[in-house]
């Protein structure tokens, strides 16, 4: 499809704007488009970069006007719009948010909305582009993605593109993801299906393929000849808040949090460089990440590399917190896990031997998710002392908050003996840019936009990242024996046996 | 020098030897363990305006307060006998509530200051390892010199406010030419069309307007006193754009399309705070408008033809020199397109 040769707009480099479109919001009444998606429109349109002559349908059953959803909207907007909320602008911007009454699987509904988007195109005087968000529950999908199909809407107008846009999870093991990713397939192109995971918007982790392939010094060392281990956490410090625990008792910190985001910073971290920054030379160098790990398998591997837990009574911040079992909505009984932490292994030549580190956790003491790369001793001479040789390199990625790199490294004490004290040169986005991030949901609407899925997931990832947390699952959920449950107090960084699970490498957690 | 002058220079902070301005400034970082030294490049301010050392200051403070930096103000003035003199400050902002983050700023007045001068000064209070980005207010003087401009990494210029531009264009075509020189450049009256010029773009961003560009037969501008150049560099740009030869009638500025259309240009000086006050791009069947008419910090675009009207309202930059300069730290960027427009420009200048 060829671009619009707009002579005024190819020389302005920084800005990535795309072509006229309407995006049509599933699940418009729901807590992420009020949240993220239409503030994250409201913060591009505001900075210049939403197409021309977009427009926004939200797609619901509920009954509303128009106006009544650009109030709502209006009000979500000015509680989480990362910009505030200009009236004027906004006033602007609502024109352009229409609504749309449907049941999911009405085919009247989706006629009609095949019209307003023919009417759109009128009204524009040529055909725009249609990308369509399913803001849903995962089980409403097949029946939205049938329906557009039935009425055409997954084909373009001439000229003009049709993508889809799928929130997580996508699906719930393997099995679920793959007749997921069958039923977007049987409807829409892999090139035109984007899979949300918003960590990949997020400023710092796109900033790891920066800090690993535009700087030569880090690659040579970005190995098992350098590099004994790595770490990456995501802590929260909140439990099930919300009335979460409903939903999260089905899910589990491994699948919630592990096969997405966590395992997407592993990929950054691991893979190889890309030939280019391409969308699939990049994805195909994460993938082989995924594909790469060692897999745990039966009861025996499972216990030894993967620990689970569940929080019990504690104290986070000075709050009292009820351990996970006398959650809201949560089951008494229950066998889900709120933290778990992983020894990977990536079963390639640059990092045969080296363990990845993955933990996640809730109620643990503080909110930060980081990457930490520790390096290997130097050699014995010319510091042949323990002392002198002192701790380790460290370089840390902070993914948030504080967002920033840090790197430890051994400098002498000042006085007359050879005695070493570790020191951090450390560089922090917030003292360093003065320009504030674009939240990711800016910048994931702006990529699907523009037709740019380096920061979408790829079937093969996602379908790859399952296979491997499957097995975890299977052991964990076995007839007979299974492995333990283990328990940690609210506020503590997790369960001993995490940090045993390490010291039997001779590691130990990073304190963060 | 007058007591009037001693006393603006006060703003200046703490005044040491020259040779001593290293020690001093490790002096101040070494008395306080609450703040931060904070540098990512240097950053010099250039002035042969005598009066323009506490106004520069001010300038500084605001660019330290988005880009950490080691600030030079260098005023070079003529005078009865050669001398400089030297102070220290530095600029904090809190962090986190309570620990400052500081950037540092050193000033020379040099009388009688010279190239030489002026590059010794430069060279010798540089952060190491660091890139040098200078705003050089102003003409482009002798001192604008090649072993100076040698080691700029980035030079700021405001070609609206030289009083030969001529000149100093073909000054700064001169230094580009050299092998030493490795400088982008960033002409304020440039950067301030920015917005405007993304907000003129997206009018056409569709098939239906793209249409019309072929079929442009008049052109309007309307600049506030003093931004004539601006409004030049906007013809410039679009006859660049749409790969238009020049074609001055007198005085009057004309645009032939590559169709062979000959596009009237209007340039009008009106009233107002902003350096371009509205753009109208017209042909038989449809008008394109991009104006400030709006708030101060948006700019309206409205696109009619034929029936079909669509009017956006887009972020409009900003009327501050030091807005745009960081805004421009931030983005860097490259100059090809600027470096393309000098001839035409030239050329309607005269």
């Amino acid at each position: 499809m060829p671009d619009l040769q707009n002579p005024f707009q190819e020389t302005l480099i920084q800005r990535h704007r795309a072509e006229s479109c309407t995006i049509v919001i599933f699940g418009a009444t729901g807590d992420l488009t009020h949240r993220k998606l239409i503030p994250a429109l409201y913060n591009l349109a505001a900075a210049g970069d939403l197409p021309p002559q977009a427009k926004v349908i939200g797609f619901a059953r509920r009954d509303k006007t128009d106006e009544v959803f650009r109030n709502e909207l209006a009000e979500a907007n000015k509680k989480f719009s990362r910009s505030g909320s200009n009236e004027e602008l906004w006033s602007r911007f609502a024109q352009s948010v229409f609504y749309h009454k449907s049941e999911f699987q009405d085919p009247a509904g989706y006629e009609a909305l095949k019209k307003k988007l023919d009417d759109f195109d009128k009204e524009r005087g040529a055909p725009a582009n249609r990308l369509f968000y399913l803001a849903t529950a995962p089980d409403a999908f097949a029946v939205v993605l049938e329906q557009l199909r039935a009425a055409g809407l997954n084909k373009a107008p001439e000229g003009k593109w049709a993508r889809v846009v799928c929130e997580k999870p996508s699906g719930t093991d393997l099995a679920t993801a793959q007749k997921l990713n069958q039923q977007v397939d049987q409807v829409f192109a892999e090139r035109d299906t984007y899979r949300i995971d918003h960590y990949l918007g997020k400023e710092t982790a796109q900033n790891i393929m920066v800090l690993r392939f535009a700087n030569l010094m880090f690659e040579p060392l970005w190995n098992s000849r350098f590099i004994e281990q790595v770490q990456i956490t995501c802590a929260e410090n909140l439990g099930m808040e919300g009335g979460r625990g409903g939903y999260y008792d089905t899910s589990g910190a491994l699948r919630d949090m592990v096969q997405s985001h966590l395992f997407q910073l592993l990929s950054l971290v691991a893979m190889e460089p890309p030939t280019d920054l391409g969308a699939d030379p990049v994805r195909d160098e994460k993938v082989k990440v995924i594909r790469s790990l060692r897999k745990w398998r039966g009861l025996k591997e499972v216990s030894e590399n993967v620990i689970r837990a569940q929080y019990t009574a504690g104290s986070v911040d000075g709050v009292d917190r009820v351990g996970y079992r006398q959650e809201d909505r949560v089951n008494p009984k229950s066998m889900t896990e709120a933290y778990v932490a992983l020894r990977l292994y990536v079963n390639t030549w640059r990092w045969q031997g080296v363990p990845f580190y993955i933990r996640m956790g809730k109620q643990l003491p503080k909110k930060a998710t980081e990457i930490s790369v520790h390096f290997k001793h130097a050699p014995q001479a010319p510091f042949p002392t323990a002392q002198q040789r002192g701790t380790r390199n460290v370089m840390v990625i902070r993914i948030q908050p504080d967002e920033g790199i840090s790197l430890r490294m051994l400098s002498k004490l000042p006085g007359m003996q050879l005695l070493m004290q570790p020191v951090k040169m450390d560089f922090r986005y917030s003292t360093s840019f003065g320009k504030a991030s674009s939240e990711a949901y800016e910048r994931l609407l702006l990529d699907a936009m523009s037709g740019d899925a380096t920061l979408f997931a790829r079937r093969d990832e996602v379908e790859s990242s399952w296979a491997f947390i499957d097995e975890i699952e299977h052991a964990w959920h076995a007839e007979g024996e299974q492995p333990p449950m283990c328990e940690y107090p609210a506020g503590s960084w997790g369960p001993k046996e995490a940090d045993e699970m390490l010291k039997r490498d001779g590691h130990v957690w990073r304190r963060m | 020098m007058s007591t009037e002058s001693e006393s603006a220079y006060a703003i200046l902070g703490q005044e040491v030897p020259l040779g001593s301005v290293d020690k001093a400034l490790k002096e101040l970082w070494g008395q306080d363990d609450a703040r931060t030294k904070a540098s990512l490049l240097n950053f010099a301010i250039y002035s042969e305006k005598a009066e323009s050392m506490e106004e520069n200051t001010r300038l500084l403070e605001e660019i330290t307060l988005e880009q950490a930096c080691r600030g030079l103000l260098i005023l070079a003035v003529p005078g009865e006998k050669r001398s400089a003199r030297a102070w220290i400050t530095a600029h904090c902002q809190l962090q986190d509530g309570h620990k400052s983050v500081c950037s540092e700023q050193v000033s020379f007045l040099l009388e009688q200051g010279n190239a030489n001068q002026v590059r010794n000064v430069v060279f010798a209070h540089l952060d190491s390892d660091l890139p040098l980005a200078c705003w050089w207010q102003d003409n482009l003087t002798s001192n604008f010199d090649e072993r100076l401009y040698s080691v700029i990494d980035v030079l700021f210029i405001d070609s609206s406010k030289w009083s030969n531009p001529s000149a100093d264009f073909t000054t700064l075509l001169n230094a580009l030419s050299h092998d030493s020189v490795r400088f982008a450049v960033y002409d304020l009256s440039w950067l301030r069309s920015h917005l405007f010029r993304t907000a003129l773009a997206a009018c056409f961003q569709d098939v239906v307007a793209l249409a019309e560009l072929p079929k442009l037969n008049r052109i309007e501008i309307y600049y506030s006193k003093g931004n004539r150049l601006s409004a030049l560099l906007l013809v410039a740009w679009i006859g660049v754009r749409m790969k238009c030869g020049l074609d001055m009638a007198g005085k009057d500025i004309r645009l032939q399309s590559p169709e062979g259309i000959l596009i009237n240009v209007s340039l009008v000086e009106t009233t107002g705070a902003e350096h371009l006050q509205k753009i109208i791009l017209r042909s038989k069947a449809a008008t394109f408008t991009v104006t400030r008419e709006c708030g101060a910090h948006y700019v309206c675009s409205r696109v009619e033809i034929g029936d079909h009207i669509y009017e956006e309202m887009l972020p409009a930059d900003s009327v501050s020199d030091v807005a745009l300069i960081v805004d421009q730290l931030s983005r860097m960027g490259g100059q090809s397109l600027y470096f393309q427009m000098v001839p035409m420009l030239q050329k309607m200048i005269g």
